[in-house]
Order: C-alpha cells, then sequence, then structure tokens
C-alpha cells in the first residue's frame, strides 16, 4: 500500500478507536433529536400561516446547519492540531520517519485520514439533519449535496490550516488559534455584510479581505446559497436583506472557488514544507 | 542473510552515494597508511567534522568516526553530551551545521537507505491504541516488505524480545519496559544491516538488559553492525567491539576495549619458588606490590605479560596463576571525561 494510504488507514484506526467518531455521531443524533422537534413544532403550529411556516422553516434549518457548521470546523480543528505536535511531543512520529517514508507522505496522509473522518461526519449530519427535516415539514433544500460539500470544505479549510500550525506549535496553541481565526473570519463576514447593508466601504473591505485570507465564511455562504429555497432569495432581495449574516444573494463564483483550491493548495504545501524542515 | 549486498553494489557500482563512499573508503584506508586502488566496502558510518549547532550552543562539534561493518560500536558519554543529537543526525531526524557523513555508504538522509537500517529511539512511544502485532504489521509495511512475509517477521521479532504472548495487546496497556521491548522488535524488522538502538535498556531491569545484550550478540552473529548509544559502561564493556567516548560534542576517544583500557593493565601471578633478592626485577615491568605468594604489577603493557611469566620461570620461580586486570571502563570513562 502506498506510504500515504498507509498513514490514511492509520489515522482513521486510531480515531475510531478513540471512538471520536462515536462521540460525534452521538451527539449530532441527539441535536438532530432535539431540532427534529423544533422543526415539527414550526411546521405545525397555529400561530403562524403555513406561508410563514414555509418561509421559517429554511431559516431555521440555516440556522441549525450554522450550529453544525461551526461543530465541524472546531471538530476539524480540534483532530488537527495534535495531530503532528503530539506525535512529535511523545516520539510516535520518530518511529514513522525513521522508516523509508517521506515526511510529506506521513503528512498528506494524516491530512487524508482527517480529511475522510470530516467527510464522513459532514455527511452523517447533513443526511440526519435533511432527512429530519423533510420528514417533519416537507422541506428539502435546493441542493443538499453541494450545501454539504461546501459545509465539509469550511471544515477542511480549518483542518488544513490546523495540521499546518501542527507542524510547529504545541496542540493547544494550534488548536486556539485555529478557533480564533475561524471565529474572526466569522466576523469579518458579518462586518462585510453590514458594511454592504449600510453602505460602508471600509466595512465591506473588511468582509472581502476576511473572505480572502481565510475563506471559511466565504464556503460557509456557499452552503447558505444551497440550502435557501428561491421564495427566501425572493423574500430577502424585498426587505434588503444583503446585512444578514444567514442569507446568500448568489452562488460562489469560480474565481472565487479557485482561489479556494489555491488556498488549500498554498496551506498544505506550507504544512509539508514546514514538517521537512522541522528537526525531531 | 543481512541484505547489505544490494546497497553495496548499488553503491560501488554507481549510484551518486556510492562513488562518495568508495571515495571516502579510500579517504579513510589513507588515513590509515593502507591506499588500496580497489573501492573497499564503505563502512557503516562514517563522519567527518560533523558539528550541529543551536543557535549559540554546539551539541556536536566536529565529530569524526568510522563505524565498520559487521562491529558493535559503542558510543559512550555522559548524560548532555550531545550523543543522541548524533543518532539523529545519522538518522536524517536532524540536519548537521557542519561536516558530512556517510551512512551505509549513503548521504545522509538517504531514504532507500533507511530501508536497511533498524532504529530504537531513547524517548518514544507507539501508537498506544494499536495492538503490538499492528504496530510490527505498520512498520513492515512502511519498510516495504512483502505482505506473505509481515506475520513471520513479526512473530520472530516478538519471540526474540519476548513478548510474543503480548502480541494482542494494546500498546497503550505496555509497561515502560515492555514498550522498550517492542522497540526492539520494531527496530529488529527486515533483517536491517545496521541497527541502531538509543539507550536500549533504560527502562529494563537486569533480566531485560542481559536479553538485549543476547539480542545484540546475536546480530553481530548474522552480520549485522550495531550502534549502541548508551552511557551504561556495563553495558557496553559486555558487548562491544569499539568504542567512542563522546563528551560536549567531540569523541575524546576512539578504539577498541583493549586499546582503550591496556595501557593501564594490572597484572597479578601466584608465584612459588623465587628468591627473595629476586622479587625486586618485578621492578622492571611497573610498580609491583607482594602479598604472600601473590603479587602484583601496575601500568604493565599487556603485551610484556608474557616476558614477565619468562623471567620467572628463568629465574627458577613456579607461575601458578596470572590473572591480567583491565582497568575498568568506568575507571578509564572517568579517568578520560577528567582529563579534558
Amino acid at each position: 500500500m502506498n506510504p500515504t494510504l498507509t498513514i490514511a488507514a492509520l489515522t482513521i484506526k486510531e480515531a475510531v478507536r478513540r471512538r471520536l467518531l462515536l462521540a460525534f455521531v452521538t451527539i449530532t443524533v441527539g441535536m438532530v433529536g432535539i431540532s427534529a422537534w423544533g422543526f415539527d413544532r414550526l411546521s405545525h403550529t397555529h400561530t403562524i400561516t403555513s406561508g410563514e411556516s414555509h418561509l421559517a422553516v429554511p431559516d431555521a434549518l440555516i440556522l441549525v446547519m450554522f450550529m453544525f457548521s461551526f461543530v465541524v470546523a472546531l471538530s476539524a480543528s480540534a483532530i488537527a492540531s495534535p495531530s503532528i505536535s503530539s506525535e512529535v511531543e511523545s516520539g510516535v512520529l520518530m518511529t514513522v520517519v525513521a522508516r523509508p517514508i517521506r515526511r510529506t507522505e506521513v503528512l498528506l496522509g494524516k491530512w487524508l485520514g482527517l480529511a475522510l473522518l470530516l467527510a464522513g461526519y459532514a455527511g452523517i449530519v447533513c443526511a440526519l439533519e435533511f432527512g429530519v427535516v423533510d420528514w417533519v415539514s416537507g422541506f428539502v433544500p435546493p441542493n443538499p449535496v453541494l450545501a454539504g460539500v461546501y459545509l465539509f470544505a469550511e471544515g477542511a479549510l480549518l483542518l488544513t490550516l490546523s495540521l499546518f500550525l501542527s507542524t510547529r506549535m504545541p496542540a493547544i496553541a494550534a488548536g486556539v488559534i485555529g478557533v480564533a481565526v475561524f471565529g474572526a473570519g466569522w466576523l469579518a463576514g458579518v462586518v462585510g455584510a453590514l458594511g454592504s447593508n449600510l453602505n460602508i466601504g471600509a466595512l465591506r473591505t473588511v468582509g472581502q479581505v476576511g473572505r480572502i485570507l481565510l475563506p471559511t465564511d466565504g464556503l460557509w455562504h456557499g452552503a447558505i446559497y444551497y440550502l435557501q429555497p428561491p421564495s427566501l432569495i425572493g423574500e430577502h432581495l424585498v426587505e434588503g436583506g444583503n446585512g444578514n449574516p444567514f442569507y446568500a444573494q448568489g452562488a460562489l463564483s469560480w474565481p472565487y472557488l479557485l482561489w479556494v483550491a489555491c488556498w488549500f493548495l498554498i496551506v498544505l504545501i506550507a504544512a509539508v514544507a514546514s514538517l521537512e524542515r522541522r528537526e525531531l | 542473510m543481512p541484505p547489505t549486498n544490494s546497497v553495496d553494489t548499488a553503491a560501488v557500482e554507481g549510484r551518486d552515494g556510492s562513488q562518495a563512499f568508495a571515495g571516502v573508503s579510500r579517504a579513510a584506508d589513507s588515513g590509515l597508511g593502507n591506499r588500496s586502488p580497489r573501492p573497499t566496502p564503505s563502512p557503516a558510518i562514517y563522519a567527518v567534522g560533523l558539528t550541529k549547532r543551536f543557535g549559540d550552543t554546539i551539541a556536536v562539534k566536529s565529530l569524526s568516526m568510522t563505524v565498520e561493518r559487521g562491529e558493535v560500536f559503542g558510543f559512550l558519554g555522559p548524560n548532555g553530551a550531545g550523543k543522541t543529537t548524533v543518532v539523529k543526525l545519522l538518522l536524517g531526524l536532524a540536519r548537521p551545521t557542519g561536516g558530512e557523513a556517510l551512512v551505509l555508504g549513503a548521504p545522509l538522509g538517504d531514504r532507500e537507505t533507511r530501508r536497511h537500517i533498524g532504529y530504537l529511539p531513547e524517548l518514544f512511544r507507539f501508537q498506544a491504541l494499536l495492538t503490538a502485532k499492528e504496530v510490527l504489521r505498520l512498520h513492515c509495511r512502511l519498510l516495504g516488505l512483502p505482505k506473505t512475509a509481515w506475520e513471520e517477521e513479526g512473530r520472530g521479532a516478538l519471540a526474540t524480545v519476548g513478548l510474543l504472548e503480548r502480541g494482542d495487546d494494546r500498546v497503550g496497556t505496555f509497561s515502560k519496559g515492555m514498550q522498550q521491548r517492542l522497540g526492539l522488535a520494531v527496530a529488529l524488522l527486515g533483517n536491517p544491516s545496521l541497527v541502531v538502538l538509543d539507550e536500549p535498556t533504560s527502562a529494563l531491569d537486569r533480566v531485560g538488559r542481559h536479553d538485549v545484550r543476547a539480542i545484540i550478540c546475536g546480530l553481530r552473529e548474522r552480520g549485522a553492525t550495531v550502534f549502541l548509544n548508551t552511557h551504561l559502561l556495563e553495558e557496553a564493556e559486555h558487548v562491544c567491539d569499539r568504542v567512542a567516548v563522546i563528551d560536549n560534542g567531540t569523541a575524546i576517544a576512539t578504539g577498541t576495549l583493549d586499546a582503550l583500557l591496556g595501557h593501564h593493565s594490572t597484572v597479578r601471578l601466584k608465584v612459588g619458588g623465587l628468591g627473595e633478592l629476586w622479587w625486586s626485577s618485578f621492578g622492571r615491568f611497573g610498580r609491583w606490590r607482594r602479598q604472600e605468594e601473590w603479587v602484583s604489577v601496575d601500568g604493565i603493557d599487556p603485551s610484556r605479560i608474557p616476558d614477565l611469566v619468562d623471567e620467572v620461570i628463568a629465574l627458577g620461580g613456579r607461575v601458578e596463576a596470572v590473572i591480567p586486570e583491565h582497568q575498568s571502563l568506568e575507571a578509564r570513562f572517568l579517568e578520560l571525561l577528567g582529563e579534558r
């Protein structure tokens, strides 16, 4: 087996034995259950009209998925930030890289293993939540698969960043920085949306720069777009919903997606270079 | 058979590293005054002026040494002498800031060469959630061994280190000593030409240390080179063919144990039938003292012990026992450190 795949398989095996995936899925099932009850109440209440309910359910779904996007991103940071640094500190990595294997293969294997775990988790989250919402309210997002892909990409982005930080920093420092940067990225998006709404150029620039430096918020808005029914987009356009951080005016542009791909590549190459140069 | 031939052949017949190592061998020979027209097999380890700095601190200072193939080489030194840094440099885990070295004829860190090196680090852990057999399978896979060989390799290595019955237990349940045994098992996988052991017995009891010595002797018997990094002099004294003593990152003495200790030998003889006047003739061989029929001669050149015996016999004496006593390695070690 290719060394990269060997390390990826090892990473997944260790995560499974740590019962990491099981813990996440258990918590997720609980949260999906609670949200199912909420969506059921929202769909079958007599205090709002069915039309209002049809608008409220997608809005609520976006909020719930925002919570899950947060969980996916933080989970990505939590599993990636100790992956290299802890193994350097414990000496596990030394036993591996003394073998005829490139450090690049070790890093890419870890990235691949963690990304597959994250994809599995994001897939489970989306399948459960979208399935439950469809079951209790009959609402299906316009493109649940692409919404799930963006949700995963958002997490994978933070995973890549945390892995890079992990090649040089202790696990806690890498984790804290990852989370802080994610929060700052989201806040920059909100500030940018406010800037658009209030027509303040400086604030709009903050949002734009934030999305370039860390595209997590951009990807989150890509996911939002595929969660919104056309009726909701129309509603927001009428209300001038540019300032709403839970609203996306359009799909992500190809140049932006290209930049996201470049961002992944740049950070991954930086992580590889950093580990290659690190003395053990 | 150790898989050294492929490395040797590749090295001598044309790889980049090979030419270097053929040259290095000649250089090494010329240093001994024996210039050979044919390239000789490369030493297992050859280092010239190896230096490692961490900022203003010099961890390894212009270290030069040669470890021949098939020998057990002890690398001795007090804590903080730079031993582990040297090991890391040799294995490509850290980069030297000066000098150069070849391991199995290849430049430091050469990926293919690592296939022929077994390494037991000083401070390490294996994946705690894997079983011992899984750890061994992982390393068989990383070594590129054929899958059909994994089971046999793993069983053999576990049996050698006395962990066969714990093969299905998770490494996280192992004591420190058992982890060290497992580390040794991993280092033995794939029949390596060079085994680098960094403080291999630091967590072991006396039985474990005895087992490790037996394993090292077994490696020597099958032609492997063992680079034994230790601060336990007793360990080196039992198994090493040659040793280097390192202090402050520099080799302060290198050679066989005999050579290292030999200049300071003592010999004890049980002598009968010598007249009182003859005892003083021992003074020609060294400082002597008598205790009834036993006489001890300190500082005697070991090569002169037969002359001493001959002299006693020629003078009509009777030699009932000859007991050469080397200075202990520990005493010599402390002496060497004290000389600096």
